[in-house]
């Protein structure tokens, strides 16, 4: 690979890397929201970097016989190796297949217990808060609540989750779900409860319901799903931020 | 027509004969295509300007006609997670590498003879924490080490350098925390095995390590400094990393969506050979180490001593090192210092994370 073919190959990863970041929310579906300035730098680094190196070759051609240019060493300073042409990979399946956040899929493959087992309550307040109305949670909260909150300071009240839905492949009822990310989709574990007073909806329709907590008999932490009484069904649009 | 070079004696050979001729038994020395027929340096550059205009043309078509269209749902999953993976290890590869080529470029090369020991036993230890302050991707460390080499710093200082550099610099021990928050403890257990792993290895080579095992990179060390030579050691490392960082997110995503979970949780039970299997991955993913932990961090069904084995062994052994490093110093070098470092961070993770994890 060239130098000049180096220089548009930056430019083109950084453009990608800016366009996901700064023309549309779609790092969102990738990354942490925090990511997002560390991101705008790398791709307008890369892209100045891949200008400079255009430019710098469209003015002056390469000198392609450098004076101590060993082909035997493999290492010229000049040249990249055929396996940085991938750098385009990431730029074609940005700008072609605009990846959309995972969903239901992911959902459904996920091991739930791992959440429970990361799952830090550090940043979930021991109580309930007292409301009149329903309490607004996230699934996380909820999950983490229902499997570790031995005082069950959920038991008959009422509460509102948003999620998406996924099909329970081995039984009754379906899904509301949603990923957790630590870091970036690759980290994603599945946060869910199991409805079944409601018909199912399709897969990867996002909806806010709003309901009780089944208490389960017994130990709570031995429960596979906790499972949600829905009282009230709300459709809603697929959130800027898909993960929690 | 065709039967013209048959009947002409090849005392005077028409043209297809000689071409013919000329075809089968090229004049030694002559290289094909000869040099008259002239490729200037400036119809590559149009070839390279017209190459791009028409693959920009292609993604801009491709978008038009496919984005947001596709619906298989296994392949869009794995989409996700390679542009995640790719995403997010490009802030941490492009300030690695702009950090490196700082060292490179800015700081006159006599500065690490100045600062190295001469002692061999004293300089080891020396080289391994000069790592920890020091950011440095592998494929960075590499040339780095050989140019220490050639600059004569011992070379087991420069190995120890080679191998701790990527492992626990800065970088690396930050990106370990942001991947596992709330474990601090995942960075110190990297920093501590790293940096043991890799002054064992220096005690080792400055011991028992022969000098003709080591072939020395004769070009390369003439790079001039200041910011022309930032610029180029930055792009030049970036392309060198970046193509195999891609080739890492792309098994990495590929494993992370195709396994089934099953599979690596019927590993990940057994103490030993979930050490050994993630070990294993990380040498075949070839992952920056920039970015490893937060590839690791998908592995939930892991011990945390087999995702240390992984942020361990993946910096200092890997495809992608073996491969610049038998490029630098020979396969004679990388057949011996390669199971070496290997059993070394090995050992290291298992005393390490059975004290500390």
């Amino acid at each position: 690979m060239n130098r000049l073919a180096q220089g548009m190959v930056m430019v083109l990863l950084g453009a990608a890397a800016l366009s996901v970041t700064v023309a549309s929310q779609d790092y969102l579906n990738y990354v942490r929201g925090e990511f997002r300035p560390f991101l705008i730098a790398a791709g307008a680094v890369l892209v100045l970097l891949g200008l400079v190196a255009v430019v710098a070759e469209l003015r002056s051609p390469e000198d392609e016989a450098e004076p101590g240019h060993d082909p035997a060493h493999g290492h010229d300073h000049g040249r990249a190796p055929v396996v940085a042409w991938l750098l385009l990979l990431p730029v074609v399946v940005i700008f072609v297949v605009a990846p959309p956040a995972l969903g239901a899929y992911t959902a459904a493959a996920a091991d739930p217990a791992a959440a429970v087992e990361r799952a830090l309550p550090d940043d979930v307040p021991a109580d309930t808060p007292d409301a009149d109305g329903p309490v607004e949670m996230s699934l996380r909260e909820f999950v983490v609540r229902a499997w570790t909150d031995e005082e069950r300071s959920m038991a008959g009240r009422e509460i509102r989750l948003t999620g998406f839905a996924v099909p329970n492949p081995d039984g009754e009822g379906w899904y509301l779900a949603r990923l957790q990310i630590a870091c970036c989709a690759a980290d994603a574990i599945v946060n869910r409860v199991l409805i079944v007073n409601q018909e199912e909806p399709p897969a990867d329709s996002w909806w806010t319901v709003t309901g009780r907590w089944v208490e389960p008999e017994g130990d709570i932490r031995r429960v596979r799903d906790h499972r949600f009484e829905v009282t009230e069904m709300v459709p809603v649009d697929h959130p800027p931020d898909p993960y929690e | 027509m065709s039967e013209q070079p048959s009947r002409t004696p090849a005392s005077t050979p028409s043209l297809g004969a000689s071409l013919i001729r000329d075809w089968d038994e090229p004049a030694d020395g002559q290289e094909l295509p000869p040099p008259e027929w002239g490729r200037p340096p400036r119809s590559r550059t149009t070839a390279t300007v017209w190459w791009f205009v028409l693959f920009i043309a292609v993604l801009l078509a491709g978008q038009a006609l496919l984005a947001g269209r596709l619906t298989h749902e296994a392949f869009l999953a794995w989409a996700t997670v390679f542009t995640a993976i790719s995403l997010q290890a490009l802030p941490f590869l492009v300030f690695g590498v702009a950090l490196s080529a700082a060292i490179t470029a800015l700081v006159p090369p006599q500065v690490w003879q100045r600062i190295v020991p001469r002692r061999a036993a004293l300089a080891v230890p020396a080289a391994g924490l000069s790592g920890a302050v020091l950011p440095g991707c592998e494929c960075a460390s590499v040339p780095v080490a050989g140019g220490l080499i050639r600059r004569g710093v011992p070379p087991a200082a420069a190995l120890t350098f080679l191998l701790a550099a990527p492992a626990i610099n800065p970088v690396v021990i930050v990106a370990t925390m942001v991947a596992f928050p709330g474990q601090p403890e995942m960075a110190v257990a990297r920093f501590l095995a790293s940096l043991g792993a890799a002054v064992a290895v220096g005690w080792l080579w400055a011991a028992f390590g022969r000098t003709d095992w080591l072939r020395l990179p004769r070009t390369g060390g003439g790079r001039t400094t200041g910011w022309r030579a930032f610029a180029d050691t930055m792009r030049h490392d970036l392309m060198h990393a970046g193509g195999f960082l891609v080739l890492g997110g792309l098994v990495a995503s590929g494993v992370n969506v195709l396994v089934p979970r099953e599979w690596l949780a019927a590993v990940a039970d057994t103490p030993v050979l979930s050490v050994l299997a993630l070990a294993l991955l990380a040498v075949v993913l070839s992952i920056c180490s920039e970015a490893d932990a937060f590839v690791v961090v998908s592995f939930t069904e892991f011990s945390a001593t087999a995702k240390l084995a992984f942020l361990v062994v993946g910096p200092m052994v890997d495809l992608k090192l073996i491969a610049l490093q038998a490029g630098a110093f020979g396969w004679a070098f990388v057949r011996r210092f390669v199971p070496l470092t290997l059993a070394a961070t090995l050992l290291g993770t298992v005393l390490v994370g059975g004290l500390l994890l």
